[in-house]
């Protein structure tokens, strides 16, 4: 029984990883990388990570614990610093229909207009 | 299945580790190398629930924080030229 569910949670997590990368591989720009890092590698990692607890004693379960609380907390900081730096070096937005408001970042219109990706 | 997840990551490893060398500029190198850290995360998680034994998530646990003061001292560096700023030196 322990079994199955440690594979449920295998596939899940690699399947969300999967989707980070292809976000990485696929996403025109920084600001919207980061958007598939930050949130689908977290979310994958910590599947597997607590697909690897299931049949495991409780010393696994405490770091495994221990990485997820450490991860969750820090991946978000770590996104951000990201995201500042390049916002700070005026990286320039390759999505369609990006809007940034002081003009700062090359590639993007400073007033969201309606019809979005036009 | 634990043979199967590691088989598939590290394909996913590799990908990620390509993608650092394709990216353009440094910012997103940094994104691509937070990603394959991640990875290596997870693959080390997968290799400890396998063989039964816990120090692979000793590795991770040291692997995750390294990762994160890594990528902020970086990317601080990369945004305005030195990893940490005292804030009495803010702005003139």
């Amino acid at each position: 029984m322990g079994a199955w569910i440690a594979d449920v949670l295998i596939v899940v997590g690699l399947a969300v990883m999967t989707l980070g990368v292809y976000g990485i591989l696929r996403f025109p720009d920084v600001y919207t990388r980061l958007h598939a890092s930050g949130k689908a590698s977290f979310l994958g990692v910590s599947l597997l990570l607590v697909a690897g607890t299931v049949g495991g004693g409780p010393s696994a379960a405490a770091r495994v614990l221990l990485i997820v609380v450490l991860l969750a907390l820090t991946t978000p900081v770590a996104a951000h610093a990201i995201a500042q730096a390049a916002y700070h070096r005026r990286e320039r937005m390759r999505t369609a229909g990006a809007v940034d408001e002081s003009g700062r970042c090359p590639g993007a219109t400073t007033t969201p207009s309606r019809d979005l990706g036009a | 299945m634990f043979f199967a997840g590691i088989a598939w990551l590290t394909v996913l490893l590799g990908v990620a580790v390509v993608s650092v060398g394709r990216a353009r500029t440094t910012a997103e190198r940094l994104v691509a190398l937070d990603t394959a850290v991640l990875m290596l995360i997870g693959l080390l998680g997968l290799v400890a629930a396998q063989s039964r034994r816990t120090y692979a998530l000793d590795a991770a646990l040291i692997l995750a924080l390294l990762s994160f003061v890594s990528t902020v001292a970086a990317s601080r560096y990369l945004g305005d030229r030195r990893p940490f700023t005292e804030p009495e030196e803010e702005d003139p």
